[in-house]
């Protein structure tokens, strides 16, 4: 844009400043959600900048140590919505050592009190401590959702703090978390004025709950939309639940077993009859097969199944499945079987996600009929399917053409083959074309993740044609150098990338170290990568941390080129942290720099 | 012309106001639809205005002459209640269609006539043209002026695909894929226990083409998180030595160069200038880098340095 100063220009200027003023973007920018979309908007110009500092009201954190609490404070003005990530994903298989770090306290302690107007805090793989529970309750008056995502570091104790503190609380999720039994009451606390209550989820939560408590709370709050209680409250109880509310639209039961009872059977059938709304159906520890059937009522109207903890096996499997012709999610356990994937293919035309997980995964020899061809059924017979998380034995490249072929929409593909390096059986040879034909024809692929036997090759079809992925796990797999090399010069989407046990080393990434900055992240563990190398990547990249997670103890007490026990890159405007703990080196021009505490 | 349509009484007796824009004109406006307008409104209820030329109701500056007349056709159609949502809709995502500068300025506009449901609507348009843009496009589509500092944007790097060296070395190795397969094919793998990372780019090659293997299979599981409550995962490991027939390419998926070049065509003097031009790059970049990175890039003990030089390995050249 010309700054040239003519009375035509100014006149151009002032013409162009009217037709996009200041209210009229916020107006705008309202209708903008993605944070993609939010983020680009940031960057067009000044003036929009300084609107998107007032006007920005959700953010998304993909990697707390990215940027610092002062950074985002300093940026935006009033933030009412956050989400932040903290560790990487393989923390979730235990990678990722106790105590590396994500600690949630400093954030939320800034938060408090550059944002007291806060409502929604999403945290992700953080270490959240009960005093920060504590501070949450106490400084965000407004606060209304809290959803822990695989955190730890809380106990029982942080959650009463919660329930008794935050009088306008609509949300409380908590996914995958640890969370420590002091005992006591906590869903107590919640004070009899208490009634906004919305969503409660805390399934993962192995202590008692209180079960009086629980069905008082469900009495006042006539918004309740989701329940998703723990595997301690039994079959018995859950009808009480469910008549106290009838118009749940997402359920996780306990313990799904109890003595065969036919009045309990019974005021059971008649409650899930009631309960019309229903459309995700979740929890169901330890089914006993002939309760089953109390939930085929509302299976229906299911869109969303999660088996994952049903010890269900495959004739009531199926039983259960041919009511749910409008399932779109199903997670289930392997006892599924081929067979049961078959008539998932029948009878679920609407399905979009599928995870099949093993009941035993570290059974060599399991007595369960689940091969390639289950995963080729679905495949086949569901149009939309396009979400896939696959444990099995064995593939073959046929079964993957297949699968290719059929489903070119499949945006997420992670197989797990069980045994690291299993070939196609059939051939005896690489997975590489299979994989290869997947990444071809499914061109909006954004999630893969690989496994079997896999050589160099299938990185460069990865890295010709994967041009949507972002993100991309990988653990024995490829054979040198030049499989990295493909993926990182080729795959222009790729924001994560995981690695464990593949011999790459140093040469690709060096050469590729201007594209670790493009990506959020980068985790190689058991891989070849020496000392040397992050060295000279720490020193080149000043914008990367790259932090060596070695419990061996200092790197400088071994030899340069002895392979670091792992890696993770992550670009950051933040600096190096200033919390790591005694086996992160963060290497950067001060060589390798250790935070002096802990 | 006003005068003559004065003349023209309707039997309802249709009454008109008299609205004037920012350039000093001044229109006559059917009564029923301008009052759709708030802040028109007002200025007829409350203040008696329009009511004849010289009483004109003075719309706020945004308002021209071209953007008034959509804003009244909009309002002529939304004010008629007997339409059915369905028509409404049809309505706005017809008239929507206008080019975004037109789209700003009608937003505007409406904006300061308080127009609420023609903001909405507009608003809503612009934002889903400005969705899934870059910056640049944006830029250029609002015509806004490129004023961020370097660190305002804190902007990630752009892609470096494009990055001359890395598709310089593609070429490269696809160039020495090509020769290694023209001199025969599939070797029977010989297993080796250990892998030195000294290879020269030649048996990286190789190996892609069916080289040597390295079979280890260890048992370790990969399992779901949830079966957290077994938490080993690494039992004893014990390697198989396998022989392997690594069959590329016998599903046939072709094979495309990774940056779609074919290198039949390459002439002498190109590949010439292809070695000179890696053999550049190999010193550029080996010159940043301490001396044993060095060694590891070379071809190992006995090939001729710099790193990198395929010139030197008996290639047809």
């Amino acid at each position: 844009m010309n700054k040239v100063v003519s009375p035509k220009s100014t006149a151009k200027s002032i013409v162009m400043r009217n037709t996009f003023p200041e209210e009229v973007l916020e107006h705008v920018l309202s209708f903008i959600d993605s944070h993609s979309d939010r983020n680009s908007v940031s960057l067009v110009c000044k003036a929009w900048h300084e609107t998107d500092r007032w006007c920005r009201r959700r953010l998304f954190i993909g990697n707390c140590y990215s940027v610092s609490p002062a950074i985002v404070i300093r940026r935006f003005r009033d933030i009412r919505s956050l989400a932040i990530k903290g560790k990487p994903h393989f923390a979730d298989y235990n990678w990722v050592p106790e105590g590396w770090g994500a600690h949630a306290y400093p954030w939320i302690a800034a938060l408090a009190e550059a944002y007291p107007a806060l409502e929604e805090l999403r945290l992700k793989r953080m270490v959240v401590s009960d005093e920060a529970l504590e501070l949450i309750g106490k400084k965000f008056q407004n606060f209304r959702v809290l959803v822990l995502c695989c955190c730890e570091g809380f106990s029982t104790d942080g959650l009463a703090y919660i329930a008794a503190n935050c009088r306008n609380l609509r949300v409380l999720d908590l996914f995958e978390c640890e969370v420590d039994d002091m005992g006591g009451n906590w869903i107590g606390h919640f004070p009899d004025s208490y009634t906004s209550l919305e969503s409660l989820n805390v399934s993962c939560i192995n202590s008692e709950l209180r079960f009086s408590a629980l069905e008082r709370l469900l009495c006042r709050c006539p918004n309740m939309k989701a329940l998703r209680v723990n595997c301690t409250v039994p079959l018995d109880k859950l009808a009480i639940l469910l008549e106290k509310a009838p118009r749940l639209m997402d359920l996780g039961t306990g313990l799904f077993m109890t003595e065969l009872r036919p009045e309990v059977y019974k005021r059971l059938a008649v409650a899930f009859s009631r309960c019309k709304e229903i459309r995700s159906l979740s929890g169901l520890w330890d089914v006993a097969p002939s309760y089953l059937p109390v939930v085929y009522p509302i299976c229906p109207m299911l869109t969303s199944l999660n088996l994952s903890y049903a010890t269900i096996r495959c004739p009531d499997l199926i039983k259960l499945l041919t009511h749910c012709q409008n399932l779109q999610r199903l997670w289930v356990l392997d006892f599924i079987e081929d067979r049961g994937l078959e008539v998932l293919a029948a009878s679920c035309k609407d399905l979009q996600e599928l995870r099949v997980f093993p009941s035993e995964p570290y059974n060599q020899e399991p007595n369960i009929s689940l091969t390639e061809q289950g995963l080729v059924s679905v495949a086949v017979g569901c149009p939309k399917l396009q979400s896939v998380l696959y444990f099995c034995r064995q593939m073959t490249n046929a079964a993957l053409f297949t699968i290719a072929r059929n489903r070119p929409n499949l945006t997420r593909f992670r197989l797990c083959l069980i045994e690291p390096r299993s070939a196609d059986w059939q051939t005896h040879g690489p997975l590489d074309d299979g994989f290869g034909a997947i990444v071809e024809h499914c061109k909006d692929l954004k999630r893969l993740s690989l496994s079997g036997l896999i050589s160099d090759t299938v990185f460069e079809y990865i890295g010709t044609h994967a041009k949507k992925l972002e993100m991309l796990s990988l653990a024995f797999s490829g054979g040198s150098d030049l499989g990295l090399h493909y993926v990182l010069s080729g795959c222009e989407s790729l924001r994560k990338l995981e690695i464990r046990d593949c011999p790459f080393g140093d040469r690709a990434l060096v050469l590729n170290a201007a594209k670790l900055e493009t990506m959020r992240s980068l985790w190689m563990s058991s891989c070849r990568v020496s000392y040397r190398a992050c060295k000279l990547l720490g020193q080149k990249m000043p914008r990367l941390n790259v932090e060596v997670i070695d419990e061996r103890g200092p790197p400088e007490s071994r030899s340069d080129e002895c392979p670091v026990e792992n890696l993770y890159i992550y670009r950051t405007v933040a600096g190096p942290r200033l919390d790591s703990p005694g086996f992160v080196w963060t290497v950067n021009e001060n060589w390798a720099m250790r935070s002096p505490s802990l | 012309m006003l005068e003559s349509l004065m003349a023209v009484v309707k039997p309802e007796m249709k009454s008109y106001v008299w609205l004037q824009t920012v350039d000093g004109s001044i229109q006559q406006v059917e009564e029923e639809v301008a009052m759709f307008c708030p802040i028109i409104c007002q200025d007829i209820l409350h203040k008696g205005m329009g009511s004849s030329k010289n009483n004109a109701i003075v719309l706020p500056e945004r308002v021209n002459p071209a953007n008034l007349g959509l804003v009244l056709d909009y309002c002529r159609f939304h004010q008629v209640s007997g339409h059915s949502n369905k028509e409404r809709k049809a309505f706005d995502e017809k008239f929507i269609r206008l080019d975004t500068k037109k789209l700003c300025d009608l937003t505007s506009a409406a904006d300061s006539l308080q127009l609420k449901p023609l903001v909405d609507l507009t608003s809503r348009t612009l934002a889903r043209v400005i969705e899934g843009k870059t910056p640049e496009e944006i830029r250029e589509i609002f015509n806004l002026p490129d004023d961020l500092t370097e660190e305002e944007k804190l902007e990630p790097l752009k892609n470096v695909t494009d990055d001359p060296r890395i598709r310089l070395l593609n070429r490269l190795y696809a160039r020495k894929r090509k020769e290694l397969r023209e001199r025969g094919k599939m070797k029977n793998a010989e297993v080796e226990e250990e892998r030195v990372d000294e290879r020269s780019v030649d048996d990286l090659l190789l190996f892609i083409n069916g080289g040597k293997k390295e079979i280890k299979v260890t048992k370790s599981g990969k399992g779901k998180k949830k079966n957290r409550r077994r938490k080993d995962h690494t039992k004893g490991s014990s390697s198989d030595n396998v022989n392997e027939n690594h069959e590329k390419g016998s599903n046939g998926i072709p094979l495309s160069c990774p940056d779609g070049t074919d290198d039949d065509e390459l002439d002498p003097a190109m590949k010439e200038q292809l070695d000179r031009e890696v053999e550049d790059f190999a010193r550029r970049l080996n010159s940043d880098w301490p001396k044993r990175m060095q060694e590891i890039l070379s071809l190992g003990p006995g090939r001729s340095p710099p790193a990198i030089s395929i010139g030197g390995n008996g290639s047809a050249a």
